[in-house]
């Protein structure tokens, strides 16, 4: 058997070879995708799309639906899930723009800027801290940011100024936001910083012979030229940060609350949850039926919005294709 | 080409110990758990010593994840037992048997830089619910400022005893913070001076939060054991259908064997 697979395959074996495996993906993919949907269906069915709107709190919806029996009456479908998408789109843009922010600046230090020793040490470093766990980003966050931002940074008079609607304990919005920034940032350095060293140095220097200074070169050629990888890179880090479901069960405070930027400062402060955290938080309950089949909706919208960003992505880097770097 | 034969050889290798393994562990029955994270203290103590004394009869696998996963596992047929750490309710599936093992005792907690020694139950259900909301509302509390309320997600059975017990069935505020496990939950407790929770008798008895007493009465193993303490739930073993082989015999020595009760009442309390 081993002895056979070593010689070299003939070109239509491992053209259908490939293909099945291939095809065996797509119909995993296609087949999760319809799992989930069947599952999430009885919500959908009994709540319509008003199950996205807000009203009443989440926590008691769920907990009312623990308490039914295994053949529950479409009233234990009832949930109002906005809290809870809103919390998900509020910490994964925040994340994503401050990331981006960070990624494009240190990465056109690292290219362009930085000597060629500290570059050497840079770039393997940000690899490997793109592959840390996300538990382990948790764990630091409970354990560190927590109980620093609960005691230090938490005024008495703030917590008394929302303690009628909501308790703040340190977890929340601020921890959760920092974290995932620091977590979904060296995934995106590692793809700009590629994608700024595969820049043809003819074409920086092209641009300064003309008489631009090196630095409007870097912002006008360089960067310009690698803007669809800066976008794959924004487009898998959202994908990250919306799928992050430990570490945000671990530090956002564990409160279906909706954060209101009304509240000025303190709104850094205020928890929530998240639909993937909601998904870990909840997972005990998932041999109740109404609760199961609300979990599976919110895999659903998680799936959806992970299609929706593949596309979107898909259609931004369309116009830059012209100025796609070609190795 | 000699590299590659050497991985194939080393890949040869792992396949074979991978099938020899299973093969030779196979004489033994294995009785697989999930459930409670309560109860996990107690089942792993009880399971050992259970191997100790029937030598090469069986092994164990325990996973925790909270009583609600227990009730799903063993409906399932995904476990051989289940851990509950609350009574049966409506919603748990039919055919499923519920064998207490131990009682425990569910203790409020607080930060140890806030010795509150006692609350009434009133005192409890207003705080909890939701009602008191600064520590300057509770005597004998050294803490400022809000309350700040950590509870346990909805499906913790800890939980739903606690709401049974101390709050006369009504519901914790829904502006707690709900930890998904008794480790989180005591974690949460001693980082935060005016966080108030509830954890079974075994987490506080480590001693790295206050546990709070209940009408006068302390909440610890000794005031548990001799029925002083009245916030006492139960755990349970749970089968589908009765017990029957490796997990009959299992809860049958927790129930009758000396060795088993001795265990129990190191920290928690026999039926």
């Amino acid at each position: 058997m081993l002895e056979r697979l070593r010689h070299p395959w003939s070109d239509t074996r491992a053209e259908r070879t490939l293909g099945a495996v291939s095809l065996l993906v797509c119909a995993v993919v296609v087949a999760m995708v319809v799992f989930v949907a069947i599952h999430a269906w009885p919500v959908f069915h009994y709540n319509g799309l008003s199950w996205l709107g807000s009203g009443g709190n989440v926590g008691r919806q769920i907990a009312a639906m623990q308490t039914t029996t295994q053949h529950p009456p479409p009233s234990a479908y009832h949930l109002r899930a906005w809290p809870l998408v809103y919390g998900t789109i509020l910490t994964t843009s925040i994340a994503v723009v401050l990331a981006l922010a960070i990624s494009i600046l240190s990465s056109i230090f690292i290219v362009e800027l930085a000597p060629a020793r500290l570059r050497r040490i840079a770039i393997p470093v940000i690899r490997l801290l793109a592959s840390v766990p996300s538990v382990i980003y948790g764990l630091i966050g409970i354990l560190v940011l927590v109980p620093f931002v609960g005691n230090h940074l938490i005024t008495t008079a703030e917590k008394e100024s929302v303690q009628n609607v909501v308790l703040l304990t340190g977890a929340g919005l601020s921890v959760t936001v920092v974290i995932l920034t620091v977590m979904i940032t060296p995934i995106m350095v590692a793809l700009i910083c590629e994608a700024l060293v595969s820049v043809p140095n003819s074409w920086r220097e092209g641009a300064v012979a003309l008489g631009v200074n090196p630095l409007r070169a870097m912002l006008a050629v360089t960067l310009r030229a690698a803007r669809p990888a800066i976008v794959a890179a924004a487009v898998l880090a959202t994908a990250r940060a919306l799928g992050e479901a430990i570490m945000i069960s671990m530090v956002s405070g564990g409160n279906s609350f909706a954060p209101k930027p009304i509240d000025g400062l303190v709104f850094l402060f205020e928890p929530l949850r998240t639909l993937a955290s909601g998904i870990v938080d909840f997972r005990e309950g998932i041999g109740a039926p109404a609760l199961g089949s609300t979990l599976y909706a919110w895999a659903l919208l998680l799936l959806f919005a992970a299609f929706v960003l593949s596309i979107g992505g898909y259609l931004i880097k369309l116009p830059l294709r012209k100025y796609q770097v070609r190795g | 080409m000699n590299r590659f034969r050497r991985l194939s050889l080393a890949f040869a290798v792992a396949g074979a110990v991978g099938v020899a393994a299973p093969a030779a562990a196979s004489a033994l029955t294995t009785i697989t758990i999930s459930g409670a994270t309560a109860s996990y203290p107690l089942v792993s103590l009880l399971a050992s010593k259970y191997v100790k004394t029937h030598p090469n009869k069986v092994k164990f696998k325990i996973t925790q994840g909270g009583a609600q996963i227990g009730v799903n596992d063993v409906a399932a047929g995904r476990v051989s037992i289940g851990d509950v750490s609350r009574d049966p309710v409506a919603s748990d599936p039919a055919g499923l048997v519920f064998y207490p093992v131990a009682k425990y005792g569910i203790c409020v907690v607080t930060n140890k830089s806030n010795p509150v020694s006692n609350l009434s139950s009133s005192q409890v259900t207003s705080i909890f619910t939701g009602k008191t909301i600064n520590w300057s509302q509770v005597s004998g509390a050294t803490a400022s400022g809000p309350i700040d309320l950590i509870s346990r997600t909805s499906v913790a059975g800890v939980l739903t005893s606690f709401q049974t017990l101390f709050l006369e069935g009504k519901k914790v505020s829904t502006k707690a913070a709900e930890e998904p496990s008794e480790g989180l939950m005591r974690a949460k407790i001693e980082s935060d001076p005016n966080a108030i929770g509830f954890v079974s008798n075994y987490q506080s008895d480590k001693g790295t939060v206050n546990a709070v007493g209940l009408n006068g009465v302390a909440c610890n193993h000794q005031n548990v054991k001799t029925g002083a303490y009245t916030g006492t739930a139960r755990f349970y073993e749970v089968t589908k259908g009765k017990a029957n082989g490796a997990a009959s015999a299992f809860i049958g020595w927790i129930e009758k064997s000396a060795a088993a009760k001795k265990i129990i009442n190191t920290q928690w309390l026999t039926i």
